[in-house]
């Protein structure tokens, strides 16, 4: 096996990495790059979403997709979504609707709903259901994390 | 995670070229690959990467035929205007595809190759008598889906060989096609049984074609031929869309599995068939008007 060398744009800063191809975006990320907000809660097996990171605009799973597989995109994680100090209106959102228990699912679910709202900034409740139905969460019984992406949306956390 | 040497062409010259290596195999958009490799059921020495490949990401009306890169992910055949147009059921298919984070990845062309008996983009390219275009460095050639498709994971694919487009001609006059599937639950699921359906209606209002495919009731998705043609020129009434039903059971082989039983999956063949067929002919008459 020849390692290989990639460049992506990682949370808006070229990333250059040399590894072997055998490696995962997920485990890259979590070893390589220390940034552990995606997590790997199923096992590499794309049925959870916790490691969901947004890949040219669209929400992925990290932990299927090979590392060359990325070569030339832009990535965004949960770690590159605060701005000059202030966390995005979705991170304040899941806090106050109490959308965030355990927090295992949280980053995943955050950076699908990032990837929903870009793409649709006033969404259904349904929308936002089918949007958010590869991210499993144990704990908050989904509702919560409906109301979020409703308040992040509404921006009524900007005051 | 297995071993392997990576490739990643840009264009389909250097895709031919780094195909034609002994023991190189495709990866598409990894949805399958990635998980196999690491419970150790998919191994092959040369991985090639197709993600560079632009020139098979597209969708096209190319007047007669549609035409789809092998490369068109769920996600996009989901959104696609054209698609929706031409084949209403694909985009239910790809639309209900295990969820966003699957279907931004998982390619047509993958879900072909992968040759699931319960592959859900299968049936609607079937019902349209969809054909593969297949090259290599020897060449190209032209071959019917349903011919491609020889077993479960089993594919008419020779070594050197990958999936370029699928084309298929979309029906004209009054029709309507329908894709309906029955899983555990409606997000991530795998389809326990789907079926899609196609009907021409005749000024008259008779069949004047059928199309009927279904999956995950035999060793590759079917279509029912002989039911199709035994309904040619008939009305669609009630009581005939019952025996096609009953007629379809003939060409189905439903097992007893990890998702489900023999017995559900020939009690749902007939459901969904049934309900597919009113939509489509609901659909048919529409365009009568």
């Amino acid at each position: 096996m020849k390692e290989i060398s990639i460049v992506f744009l990682l949370n808006g800063k070229k990333t250059s990495i040399t590894c072997m191809p055998n490696r995962t975006l997920l485990d890259v990320l979590r070893t390589d790059l220390g940034l552990t907000g995606a997590k790997d809660a199923c096992g590499g097996e794309g049925e959870c979403g916790a490691c969901t990171v947004i890949l040219d605009g669209k929400p992925v799973n990290s932990c299927m997709i090979f590392i060359g597989q990325v070569e030339g995109t832009q990535i965004t994680t949960i770690e590159g979504l605060m701005e000059k100090g202030e966390y995005h209106q979705l991170q304040k959102a899941f806090v106050e609707a109490g959308a965030v228990q355990c927090g295992f699912c949280t980053p995943g679910a955050i950076l699908t709903a990032k990837a929903l709202l870009d793409e649709n900034p006033h969404p259904t409740d349904q929308e936002i259901r089918d949007g958010l139905s590869g991210n499993l969460c144990r704990c908050t019984g989904y509702n919560k994390m409906i109301d979020a992406v409703h308040l992040a949306e509404e921006g009524s956390l900007d005051d | 995670m297995q071993e392997f040497n990576y490739h990643r062409p840009v264009t389909i010259t250097e895709l031919k070229e780094n195909l034609s290596q002994p023991g190189a195999r495709i990866l598409a958009g990894g949805t399958d690959i990635v998980p196999k490799m690491r419970q150790g059921k998919f191994s092959a020495p040369i991985l090639v990467d197709t993600s560079g490949v632009a020139a098979m990401h597209f969708v096209e009306d190319q007047g007669s035929q549609i035409v789809l890169g092998a490369l068109t992910t769920h996600q996009e055949a989901a959104d696609s205007a054209l698609l929706k147009n031409v084949n209403p059921a694909l985009v239910t298919a790809a639309e209900s595809i295990g969820c966003q984070q699957t279907r931004c990845r998982g390619t047509l062309g993958g879900n072909i190759a992968n040759a699931s008996p319960a592959a859900d983009t299968i049936p609607p390219l079937l019902i349209y008598d969809a054909t593969l275009l297949l090259q290599s460095m020897t060449g190209e050639r032209r071959i019917l889906l349903e011919k491609f498709l020889l077993g479960p994971g089993e594919i008419d694919l020779k070594d050197g060989e990958f999936i370029h487009s699928i084309s298929f001609k979309p029906l004209s006059r009054a029709w309507g096609s329908a894709f309906i599937k029955v899983g555990k639950r409606s997000g991530m699921a795998i389809s326990v049984v789907n079926t899609a359906v196609a009907v021409e209606l005749n000024q008259e209002g008779k069949i004047s074609d059928i199309r009927i495919a279904l999956g995950s009731v035999a060793p590759t998705v079917i279509r029912c031929r002989e039911v199709e043609d035994s309904l040619l020129g008939k009305e669609p009434e009630p009581e005939l869309m019952k025996e096609i039903h009953a007629a379809c059971q003939k060409d189905i082989s439903p097992i007893t599995d990890v998702r489900s039983t023999e017995e559900y999956r020939d009690h749902a063949a007939e459901v969904i068939i049934h309900r597919a067929l009113e939509c489509a002919v609901e659909q048919a008459k529409g365009r009568m008007r």
